[in-house]
């Protein structure tokens, strides 16, 4: 079952297109010369926590302006043009309840279809056919405040892709989840028929996927297949368990 | 970790008690608020820019941008004052206003918060020896202090939760979960005290 | 005990941070600060009581010295500035908005946090707001009155807000909404 479908009439312009992107918040040097082209459709970006991942993922999804350089999603300038930046990128942030607005699960998915600008009755339609893709029309009126995290996750994953974004960019969506809601809910994620830009500390997420950037300290560490790049990052990440860093603190 | 206004340059007056301090300032509060002459005022407003000016030109800086803030009213005073054809009495209010703004905001710059906090510590003294615990107030405080920046960045990420569906600033909507997650924080911290010993 | 302490703490953090999230709109575009809603909710969702004494401890932590006022500002300044009526009615504001949350239980709680907030928040906040302006502006209370007015339809609009955010946190966390326990 396909979850979404979405024309390839986005083929004309690069999936993601960063240039030289640097960001500095607080003094601090979050992002340098990231640059990267990619139109794979399963992209994963992996790095420790700290390494500036999730910033990275904010300014993909234009919610941050960089300092320097340009960002375009499908040609989109996601930062400037916010209008076209929700029709064409989604992100679905790490904990579920930092994201939920409203009390129940129609509401929410509603939401971004009346910002997109549809009227009442094409959204209130648009929301129940993504919950019948989902197989989950019994959700429709449940409370918010009643569903498990993982089921909130999914919540979260509904209300963006009713949005039909071109690329959906995932920051850690797996993490604090127990191992069966885990599988369950990447399972959802491997339907998704668009981009898929997902960012994690955890390599055995992204082993299957197309391509893989290893984001460190704010610069592309290594960018290639999935295999090698995941390797060397374990490689490291085992390297640097035997050190100490955690007793450095920040300031 | 919540930063203070207290002035990060030193002066002589960071050293004064606090207790002193602020007695000082009530009294020069309500000095301010009993002279109605213009040129009393008017010394008076030098003397403050001067206290400002005598740490140096960062601290001036700073101090001149917390009084920048009444600006609104300093416009109604003079508005109000030219129309009604009263200079003097606007003049008096203008510098009165900016007088003891400056002074109090002076006591702040000047004063460490730890210090602040032994100033709350000893006037509630009385109360603990007629038996009422003070304990539940310092704990308050820090609660509050630890928490400010917690729930707000939550607000933040509520808000670029918007932002990432809706090109436009978010709306009231959003202090719902907000709320929600200052109430479950509290459960979290209640049981947290609890499991050391309790109040 | 701890589980009021956490409350009234937990709510002034709340006020304190409604200030440092970014304005939200009430509906026609205008930017305002969400703080005083924050003040009208504590009245409606911790009571009378608890919910004064959550804004009291929010206002000794501005007077220690912390920017928690929206706009980052704090200090003993705001004591000795025009608004000092408004910041010492907030408290009392509070105390009456949950005062007639807790005693009035006959009709839907949306209205009566509503109306609760627009008592508590408007007609007795700015009292005390027109009668600290008159005197640090040196104004007679009319005159003083008529600089506020500007601002009143904005305030009915949030105490409507506030009604309806009980409302629903009243359906969310059944347990945590003190005024009606």
């Amino acid at each position: 079952m396909r979850l979404f479908s979405r024309g390839t009439d986005h083929m004309t312009n690069t999936a993601l297109d960063l240039a030289d992107v640097s960001l500095t918040l607080d003094g601090k040097s979050i992002l340098s010369g990231v640059t990267l082209r990619a139109d794979e459709r399963r992209i994963g970006i992996v790095g420790r926590n700290g390494s500036g991942k999730t910033t990275l993922a904010r300014v993909m999804a234009g919610l941050t302006e960089p300092d320097t350089g340009h960002v375009r999603i499908c040609g989109v300038d996601v930062g400037k043009d916010r209008k076209a930046a929700i029709r064409t990128v989604g992100i679905l942030f790490q904990n579920p309840d930092h994201q939920i607005i409203f009390p129940t699960v129609e509401e929410e998915i509603t939401f971004g279809l009346t910002q997109l600008g549809q009227d009442k009755i094409e959204a209130e339609a648009g929301t129940q056919r993504i919950l019948e893709k989902f197989d989950k029309a019994h959700w429709a009126k449940s409370a918010i405040h009643r569903l498990s995290q993982g089921q909130k996750q999914l919540v979260c994953l509904m209300s963006i892709l009713a949005m039909s974004p071109e690329v959906i960019i995932l920051d850690e969506p797996l993490s604090g989840l127990d191992i069966p809601t885990r599988m369950q809910l990447m399972r959802y994620l491997d339907r998704i028929s668009g981009t898929v830009v997902h960012v994690s500390h955890d390599p055995s997420a992204l082993r299957k996927y197309d391509r893989v950037i290893w984001l460190g300290k704010g610069r592309v560490r290594m960018d290639g297949a999935a295999a090698p790049t995941l390797a060397a990052f374990s490689k490291r990440m085992t390297e640097l368990g035997g050190d100490d860093d955690i007793s450095d603190l920040a300031d | 970790m919540m930063i203070s206004l207290t002035s990060p340059i030193e002066t002589r007056a960071h050293r004064w008690p606090a207790g002193v301090k602020l007695l000082a300032l009530c009294g020069a509060t309500m000095g301010l608020f009993a002279i109605q002459i213009p040129v009393v005022h008017l010394l008076v407003f030098g003397c403050v820019l001067g206290l400002y000016v005598l740490p140096g030109y960062v601290f001036f800086c700073a101090g001149l941008r917390q009084l920048k803030v009444l600006w609104p009213f300093l416009a109604i005073i003079v508005i109000w004052h030219v129309f009604t054809n009263t200079p003097m009495v606007g003049t008096v209010i203008a510098l009165r206003l900016l007088s003891a703004v400056g002074l109090a905001n002076l006591v702040t710059m000047t004063t460490r918060l730890a210090d602040m906090i032994a100033v709350v510590t000893w006037l509630t003294a009385p109360l603990r020896r007629i038996g009422i615990a003070t304990r539940p107030l310092e704990i308050g405080i820090a609660l509050v202090v630890r928490f400010t920046p917690a729930l707000a960045d939550k607000g933040s990420a509520l808000s670029q939760s918007w932002r990432a569906r809706s090109p436009r600033r978010a709306n009231w909507r959003v202090i719902l979960p907000f709320t929600i997650l200052a109430l479950d924080d509290a459960e979290h911290v209640a049981d947290a005290i609890k499991a050391r010993g309790g109040l | 005990m701890e589980r009021n302490i956490a409350l009234i703490a937990l709510f002034a953090a709340l006020i304190a941070a409604l200030g440092l999230i970014p304005k939200i709109t009430l509906g026609f575009g205008v930017p305002v600060t969400a703080q005083s809603l924050g003040v009208m909710m504590c009245g409606t969702v911790l009571g009378a009581r608890r919910g004064a004494l959550a804004v009291l401890l929010f206002l000794l932590l501005v007077a220690l010295g912390l920017p928690l006022l929206a706009g980052g500002r704090g200090g003993l300044g705001v004591f000795t500035s025009p608004s000092v009526g408004f910041i010492i009615g907030f408290p009392i504001a509070a105390f009456v908005t949950g005062w007639v949350v807790e005693r009035w239980r006959s009709a839907p709680l949306t209205l009566v946090a509503g109306l609760a907030s627009m008592f508590g928040g408007i007609v007795v906040l700015y009292a005390f707001g027109i009668l600290g302006l008159a005197l640090v502006l040196g104004k007679t209370p009319i005159e003083a009155a008529l600089l506020v007015t500007a601002f009143i339809p904005g305030d009915i609009l949030k105490a409507a807000i506030a009604g309806m955010l009980t409302a629903a946190l009243a359906k969310a966390r059944p347990d945590s909404v003190l005024s009606r326990a």
